[in-house]
């Protein structure tokens, strides 16, 4: 049998691996979405008391590596009675990993967004969190959307440190699957397509987006 | 038909980084009235009108819209919560001098937007209520295009309606034509003229004279945050009593 | 954690130290060569490297370690642990390096070189003297970045066993049943270096901002 019929007769490991992969990444950049979201608005100011341990907690996710985060959650945690499974620390990290950027790409959008809108929007009777989700973050979303998309790719690509914690995602299927069968070329080169091709769908989702955008005078970010 | 209620200002002082820019004024606008506030650059005029739906804070004095205090508890004298204040401020609908329509939203739907939202109303009743207005002021055609594909006096236009959609008791104009270009002040002003003949309770902060002569039912002049004449526009503009508005108005009229 | 597992902490940092700052290096270099051939615009040669670079940049850090250092036995080669870790990174950070030479390249105006042209100099010389110092300078913040965004996936390495910073938490906690205090003082370590680098992009940003006319 040729590698290739070999690669193509275990496609079932491929498959899962695949599915963890998009089902990690799907959960957590939804999830991320929403916590930097949601960090953008706590530190809008109604609380000065927040802004700055959130400050802190940003810059802190921003200056280390994603690994020693999940390694965190799922070596470390154990130590204070938690114990999580591989799985959900994996996606917990990343969770809040990539919330700690996402919050800071919006946030450095929303200095710049006129505060006209927000008067209009108060003086028409809005609370803070309908004027945010409605008026505000649509907005932060359209003109970030270019360096949002990276961070998309940032997070698909984080997915795979997983392996290091013994989640059986798509590099670890390529890494079983290279082990068994001695063929570590076709298994990774597979792989790599795979992350290649969800990455051109992500960015052409972006260009959607910026379409989206340019209909209502958000020029190219 | 909406009840056109009055707004009552009693002695409001506020200063900025320890200037003073408005001192103990005082103003009474009727039901119906439609009030013109004149006067240069940095005197007061604009913080005035914001006041009057607390976007900006005084420190002493009271207003009343229709009897009912904004801004501060009628009971326990503390500052309103965001609620209330949300509560107060439907009566009052604000038109900015820079528009501040919103951008990523039809202007069907900037129109409708707080009348989901704040008033609760269901997404049918709203956009009907949307189109009446924007048909109002003569931009029902655009209900489905972006305002970045407008003009300044259409954008204003828009702004208006989205005012005047959640049937506010008052209307307040800070300055509504100053960023527009010269030809497309005029939409906006017929529009403005229209409202007042309806019966609106309207205060214009303006520096279009013809305008506020023609329109208003009162005009205050403000300089330097103190109200120096209020009084019936043909007086004010033919027969003025104090030097400073003389002074005023031939400078105008020299531009 | 007692001395020994401190040891055993800043033998892990220096190992990632160490293997970050040569692909770094060579990273920076590589980055520009490719960048300077593409903009000769060969024709196979740019889509060529253009794939690479979108492939590079799409791939996980993890995967490409363990690609490269399970492939080479079958081109009959047993690559050391560590030179496939470089290559990896260095294949990595090429490819975002040479976007932003590239994207620097772009942005550079045409004013200047039409000065120079005026003036009479060689296309070698205009870049050579004029374009290329100006556009180190302008880069300088972005490929500081990315040195921060080798260091934050260097710890992919340690899928192929070798000891970095990350993985040495492992050996420690292995002997002292106390994971916590490794992790927390490998953070904190990374934070160190990581900060130094940011401090670096800063006084960067500072030198390009002045650059901007």
């Amino acid at each position: 049998m040729s590698n290739w019929e070999i690669l193509w007769s275990s496609r079932d490991v491929f498959w899962q691996g695949f599915g963890n992969t998009v089902t990690i990444f799907v959960i957590s950049a939804i999830a991320a979405f929403l916590l930097g979201s949601l960090l953008v608005f706590m530190m809008e100011g109604a609380r000065p008391r927040l802004k700055k341990p959130l400050r802190i907690f940003i810059d802190g996710m921003r200056m280390l590596p994603f690994l020693i985060l999940a390694y965190l959650f799922y070596y470390g945690l154990p130590s204070l009675e938690i114990r999580l499974s591989a799985w959900q620390a994996g996606v917990s990290a990343l969770i809040l990993y990539h919330g700690a950027y996402f919050a800071e790409i919006l946030r450095g959008s929303r200095v710049t967004l006129s505060s006209g809108q927000e008067e209009a929007a108060t003086a028409l009777g809005f609370s803070r969190p309908s004027m945010f989700i409605r008026i505000i973050l649509p907005q932060l979303v359209l003109r970030t959307r270019g360096v949002m998309g990276n961070q998309l790719i940032i997070l698909l690509k984080d997915t795979a440190f997983l392996v290091i914690i013994t989640v059986r995602e798509l590099t670890a299927a390529a890494n079983s699957l290279s082990s068994t069968y001695f063929i570590p070329m076709e298994a990774f080169i597979v792989v790599i397509g795979f992350y290649w091709a969800i990455s051109l769908m992500l960015e052409q989702s972006i260009r959607l987006l910026g379409r989206l955008g340019e209909k209502r005078g958000f020029s190219n970010a | 038909m909406p009840e056109y209620s009055e707004v009552s200002i009693n002695n409001l002082s506020k200063s900025f980084d320890g200037t003073e820019v408005l001192r103990d004024v005082s103003l009474d606008v009727s039901r119906g009235e439609v009030v013109s506030i004149l006067g240069s650059s940095g005197s007061g005029k604009s913080t005035l009108l914001r006041c009057i739906n607390w976007l900006e804070v005084p420190d002493r004095g009271e207003i009343r819209i229709n009897g009912e205090r904004i801004g501060v508890r009628e009971d326990s004298s503390k500052p309103m919560t965001r609620r209330e204040l949300a509560k107060v401020r439907t009566q009052l609908g604000m038109v900015f001098q820079g528009f501040n329509l919103w951008p990523h939203l039809s202007v069907l739907k900037n129109v409708t937007e707080a009348l989901i939202c704040v008033q609760g109303l269901k997404k049918e009743e709203a956009r009907e209520r949307g189109m009446e207005f924007l048909q109002k002021v003569g931009m029902a055609e655009k209900a489905d295009t972006y305002p970045c594909t407008l003009s300044g006096g259409q954008k204003q236009r828009v702004a208006i309606a989205r005012a005047l959609a959640m049937q506010p008791k008052v209307m307040l104009f800070d300055e509504p034509t100053s960023a527009l270009d010269p030809e497309l002040v005029g939409e906006v002003l017929s529009v403005m003229r229209d409202l007042s003949q309806e019966g609106y309770t309207m205060i214009i902060v303006t520096h279009e004279m013809d305008f506020a002569r023609n329109v208003s039912d009162q005009v205050v002049f403000l300089d330097k945050g103190i109200i120096i004449e209020k009084s019936a526009p043909d007086v004010f503009f033919n027969n003025p009593g104090s030097e400073r508005v003389r002074r005023f108005l031939e400078l105008d009229k020299a531009s | 954690m007692d001395s020994s597992a401190w040891g055993l902490l800043l033998q892990g940092a220096w190992t990632t130290a160490w293997i970050s700052a040569v692909s770094i290096a060579l990273g920076v270099v590589l980055g520009l060569i490719i960048a300077l051939i593409r903009l000769a615009r060969l024709p196979f040669i740019h889509q060529l490297l253009g794939t690479y670079i979108s492939m590079a940049r799409a791939t996980p850090l993890v995967t490409l370690v363990l690609f490269i250092f399970l492939s080479g036995p079958t081109f009959g080669i047993n690559l050391d642990r560590n030179v496939a870790a470089i290559m990896a990174l260095t294949l990595n950070t090429t490819a975002f390096n040479a976007e932003i030479w590239r994207s620097a390249f772009n942005n550079f105006s045409n004013d200047q070189r039409e000065a120079a042209m005026a003036v009479g100099m060689t296309p070698w010389t205009y870049f050579r003297r004029i374009m290329l110092p100006q556009t180190v300078i302008t880069s300088l913040p972005n490929l500081v970045n990315e040195m921060s965004f080798l260091v934050k996936g260097s710890p992919a390495i340690a899928v192929i066993g070798i000891v970095d910073l990350t993985r040495v938490t492992n050996r420690i906690s292995a002997v002292t049943y106390d994971p916590l205090p490794p992790i927390l003082a490998a953070a904190l370590l990374y934070m160190a270096i990581i900060g130094f680098l940011v401090w670096g992009q800063r006084i960067a940003e500072r030198k390009a901002n002045r650059l901007a006319m």
